[in-house]
């Protein structure tokens, strides 16, 4: 029973580290950048195939972070410079804002996934790697998680410490709390909004990066961990980012204890606990 | 305020007349035949149709243009095929719109099936509807066939559960001694089928089915099943469900040291990218199958034709035979008929049998025949995905003996680390 | 504008709205089959968009539940197509979808913003994935079919339909309920204080507008022959109605109908004649219409013809 029960803890961890940084990303999006970005599963396929396609070349996918992650903030840059500073300036009010990024985004979803689908095809890809178990005190955990796992709770952990110590950190977090006022202090408050999304964009490429490790991909898998992704977000509380770390790991659990009961209802018990918290606390666990 | 609506109502009439305009066809002369689809070019469908029937129909009728087309007595010359493919989103409402559109505006010669059993349901009695033959492609359930029969029009290429895959692997797993299974399917059609017939054919031969589980088809973690499977101690785990969940349950297998002395999963483990995927530690995995370059000279013609000069990821050795065949018997029939008469073009189908890339190739009751199958259950030994098992018919050619217990998963894995 | 203009437009803007219904009332005499069906799923469009905008055009609530009530439909007539005639299916149908929501409507009033939206949408996954278990585990089918009907009774269903819904949509618009929906999008506190019953009126909106939707589904199912919980609730219909009716714009009333014409006969194009660069074509053109058409299609319509009066103006 004990160990039972501890494979379940762990399955959950496991899967909840995964959840944890695919969210993470997007919290800042949202927080700071205001854009419910729908594209954000797209991203997160980016970095999936791109860590498939460099695998072919033979490069290791711990390597590829190198690169994936460079690659898809610069698109992310790129894109809140073009098409959201655009919208931002033009909008009316925040509300008009979110409303209008949030489909300018669905626009990009099928941009970017249909370019990925004319380069690399629909079919289904993935590669082996570090697929094996690792003895750790008598249990048995997938080494490929683990990195995965270690990764989310670095990247983490990284990503508090460059918000809250460093000087750019204090302007994102200075521009979540009020543009304007950032804006006359000083804050370029363009550039380090396009900053924040681009590095929500690092962080799905990220995640796609380590997803593609642990489960098959296709260019059309991103609106899936695009709704995962709202889950956790809306868990941890829209736009904090501390807030998405720990749902990703509530959500990772409660799967897999759903799992083990009655796997035919593992995602719907995702929908539920999501649907009662927006009734109960919309703010989230760590919301205000 | 009146004159705001004004306009726009004016640009409303304009769009409507533009609408009528363009349904406006003229017949032209006949010098060609028009096959006409409705794909999931874009959409979650997708990876499916792309990986399945795509690469047989465009080297299809690659194949028959290059030697001129079809011979039809009728017009007394041979007529090339000219494909009209439209992107059904992966949407089955716009689906069944487009195939109407295909039949009744573009007035195709042929249709040829959209992607997936669901799609085929859907799709069937459409095509009946105004009489035209719809040979299927992905797919096939046994809960069609009690509807067969009111659906002449429809033929079905695909094996599957119960026509003749899980009686011929309930015979593998029978002649080794194995007493128990374990079984993971998906919740959907193709699932509930699979494991059903599976409950009647494996405790018929002595195995007991020591658990079932069915999950969702966006599963995102096995484990916990794989260790509940592996406490059952059971000889052969089966997991009926799609190349995703296929390919997670046989990564988390590994991950989890999780090593059943029978290990098929289906649809995925047929596919060259699940070999492209998992290399060497593929051994012993075996899943649903027809052929290999083995079979018979002509298949290897066959497999080297579809397959030159692509990457391994886009074999497939259970349905790219089937479909293949399934067109050959098409275009045979066209040919024997001397029309494009659908009716009488049917006929022909249901009554006559045609050497296929398979053998001797009928289809009964709107099913090929099984006997026309020339293997059912295979498994990958050394790379090759061998058949193992099929049915006592002429046509079946097993191609290497059934390895069992498979192969334990290398650990950890081999040359990367 | 003076008031002579407008009486001598009035009966030349009442010919046209006879003359297109007297156009599509006489379709299925004149046109091919095919524009029937296409004219059918156009309706389709209309009517999603239509009633979406009904209770999320005032009050600027990004409802992404159009899926659930559209699929509720589509259900409903699965499961009593072969028993009851046409009509009650219909009826039913809308009914169903009206009651679910009524709940949904009472459970979320406390939702503002981006979180309704979020509310909404995930109650199209959860409705599709709890039916997907219940078929699979208590009455072991997955999917059915669908009693087929002649295509144009189909069409003339949906014509009654859209008829409906515009006519419901206009006169909610011009009724005192549809000022008090403006002010709750405005402001939703001012307006409680002003004596409008919020909560109340809010509910039933939303359930009136959901009614269509779920009658709409009822018909479109006999079209689709056969259905799986992934049919009918399907994600892309919660989107589709809100994309349809900022692509027309939502300044005025008829911009939904617009942008649903148009947005459905452009992708009809796409996916008929580019068919592999459907999306990458489709999404460039979202983005665009967003970025250089806040309005809408209406908002050009209409900066055009101010700049055009402008300069009659300046002309005299």
């Amino acid at each position: 029973m004990i160990v039972e029960i501890l494979d379940i803890v762990i399955a959950g961890l496991l899967l909840g580290g995964l959840y944890a940084l695919i969210a993470m990303g997007l919290s800042l999006q949202y927080g700071v950048a205001r854009v419910l970005n729908i594209s954000h599963g797209e991203f997160i396929m980016l970095g999936a195939l791109g860590a498939w396609f460099l695998f072919g070349f033979g490069v290791n996918p711990l390597v590829s972070l190198a690169i994936c992650g460079p690659v898809t903030f610069i698109i992310g840059f790129l894109l809140y410079r073009t098409v959201f500073t655009r919208l931002r300036t033009s909008s009316a009010s925040i509300g008009a804002y979110e409303g209008s990024s949030m489909l300018a985004s669905f626009g990009l979803l099928f941009i970017i996934q249909s370019i990925a689908l004319i380069a690399w095809g629909s079919g289904i890809k993935g590669y082996t790697y570090l697929a094996f178990p690792v003895n750790v005190g008598g249990a048995l955990f997938a080494a490929n998680r683990l990195v995965a796992l270690a990764f989310a709770v670095f990247l983490g952990l990284v990503f508090y410490f460059f918000l809250v110590r460093t000087r750019l950190g204090k302007a994102i977090r200075a521009a979540a709390q009020d543009p304007a006022t950032a804006g006359l202090m000083g804050v370029n408050i363009n550039q380090v909004l396009a900053l924040c999304f681009g590095l929500g964009a690092m962080m799905a490429g990220f995640a796609g990066l380590l997803i593609s490790i642990c489960y098959p991909v296709n260019t059309t898998m991103g609106l899936e961990y695009t709704i995962i992704t709202i889950i956790v977000v809306v868990l941890g509380g829209l736009g904090s980012i501390p807030g998405s770390f720990i749902g990703g790991f509530i959500l990772g659990l409660i799967g897999s204890i759903v799992t083990y009961l009655e796997p035919g209802l593992s995602l719907a018990a995702y929908y539920v606990l999501f649907m009662l918290l927006l009734l109960v606390r919309p703010t989230g666990i760590l919301g205000k | 305020m009146k004159k705001k609506v004004f306009l726009p109502l004016l640009m409303a009439i304009f769009v409507l007349m533009f609408l009528f305009s363009a349904t406006v066809t003229t017949a032209p002369a006949k010098d060609k035949i028009v096959v006409g689809m409705s794909r999931p070019l874009s959409g979650p469908m997708a990876k499916i149709g792309d990986s399945a029937f795509r690469p047989v129909y465009e080297t299809f009728v690659a194949e028959v243009n290059a030697q001129g087309g079809i011979f039809v007595k009728e017009f007394n010359k041979k007529l090339p095929i000219e494909l009209k493919v439209y992107d059904d989103k992966s949407d089955t409402g716009t689906m069944t719109r487009l195939t109407e559109k295909l039949i009744l505006e573009d007035k195709v010669d042929f249709l040829w099936p959209a992607c997936g059993t669901h799609n085929i349901f859907a799709q069937a009695p459409i095509a009946n509807k105004y009489s035209y033959i719809l040979l299927t492609a992905e797919g096939g359930a046994t809960s069609i066939t009690p509807m067969l029969q009111s659906l002449p029009y429809l033929f079905i290429s695909l094996s599957f559960s119960d026509w003749y895959q899980i009686p011929v692997w309930a015979d593998l797993l029978a002649e080794k001694g194995a007493k128990t299974a374990y079984i993971i399917s998906m919740a959907d059609l193709f699932g509930i089928e699979y494991a059903g017939v599976s409950s009647i054919e494996l405790p018929k031969r002595g195995i007991n089915i020591v658990g079932i589980k069915s999950v969702p088809p966006d599963i995102k973690d096995l484990s916990t099943i794989l260790k509940e499977a592996q406490k059952t101690k059971a000889d052969a785990l089966m997991v009926l469900a799609y190349p995703d969940a296929v390919i997670l349950a046989t990564k988390q297998s590994m991950e989890i040291g999780y090593n059943p002395k029978a290990f098929l999963g289906g649809p995925g483990v047929n596919f060259g990218f699940y070999h492209a995927i998992f290399g060497p530690a593929t051994e012993g995995v075996s899943g649903f199958s027809m052929a290999n370059r083995k079979t018979s000279p002509a298949m290897k013609e066959l497999f080297d034709k579809l397959y030159k000069n692509k990457p391994e990821a886009a074999n497939d050795w259970w349905g790219h035979p089937l479909y293949w065949a399934g067109y050959e018997f098409w275009k045979q029939a066209i040919e024997k008929a001397g029309t494009l008469d659908q009716k009488k073009i049917k006929d022909v189908m249901v009554a006559e049998t045609f050497n296929t890339v398979l053998g001797p190739t009928s289809f009964k009751g709107g099913l090929m025949a099984k006997e026309s199958h020339t293997g059912e259950i295979g498994q990958w030994q050394k790379g090759l995905f061998e058949t193992v098992g099929g049915g006592k018919w002429p046509n079946t050619k097993v191609t290497a003996p059934f390895v069992y217990p498979k192969p334990k998963w290398p650990v950890p894995a081999p040359a990367k680390k | 504008m003076d008031k002579t203009t407008v009486l001598s437009k009035k009966p030349l803007f009442l010919g046209l709205l006879f003359l297109l219904f007297i156009l599509f009332a006489f379709l299925p005499l004149y046109g091919s089959v095919y524009s029937v069906i296409l004219v059918t799923a156009i309706f389709m469009h209309i009517v999603l968009t239509v009633s979406w905008v009904i209770f999320s055009g005032p009050t600027g609530y990004i409802s992404l539940a159009s899926a659930a009530f559209f699929g509720v439909g589509i259900y409903t007539s699965a499961i009593l197509g072969k028993t009851f005639p046409l009509p009650i299916v219909i009826c039913f149908g809308a009914l169903t979808s009206f009651c679910l929501a009524l709940f949904v409507g009472a459970l979320t009033l406390r939702l503002r913003g981006i979180y309704f939206s979020m509310f909404t949408f995930g109650l199209v996954l959860l409705i599709q994935q709890l039916l997907l278990w219940y078929e699979v585990n208590i009455t072991h089918t997955r999917g059915r079919f669908v009693i087929v009907i002649n295509n144009a009774t189909i069409y003339y269903v949906m014509f009654a339909i859209l008829a409906a819904t515009i006519l419901t949509a206009y006169f909610i618009s011009r009724s005192k309920y549809g000022l008090a929906l403006q002010s709750i999008g405005e402001d939703e506190e001012a307006s409680a204080h002003t004596g409008i019953n919020v909560t109340v009126l809010k509910t039933i909106i939303f359930a009136v507008s959901a009614l269509f939707a779920g009658a709409a589904g009822a018909i479109m199912a006999t079209r689709w022959t056969y259905i799986d919980p992934f049919i009918a609730f399907n994600p892309l219909f919660s989107f589709m109605p809100v994309l349809m009716a900022i692509f027309g714009g939502m300044g005025q009333f008829y911009g939904s109908i617009i942008g649903a014409v148009i947005f459905a006969y452009l992708q009809e194009m796409l996916i008929t004649r580019f068919p592999y660069y459907y999306m990458l074509i489709f999404g460039i053109i979202l983005v665009v219409v967003i970025l250089y058409l806040p309005g809408g299609l209406v908002g050009l319509l209409q900066k055009w013809r101010k700049g055009d009066l402008a300069e009659k103006h300046a002309n005299t």
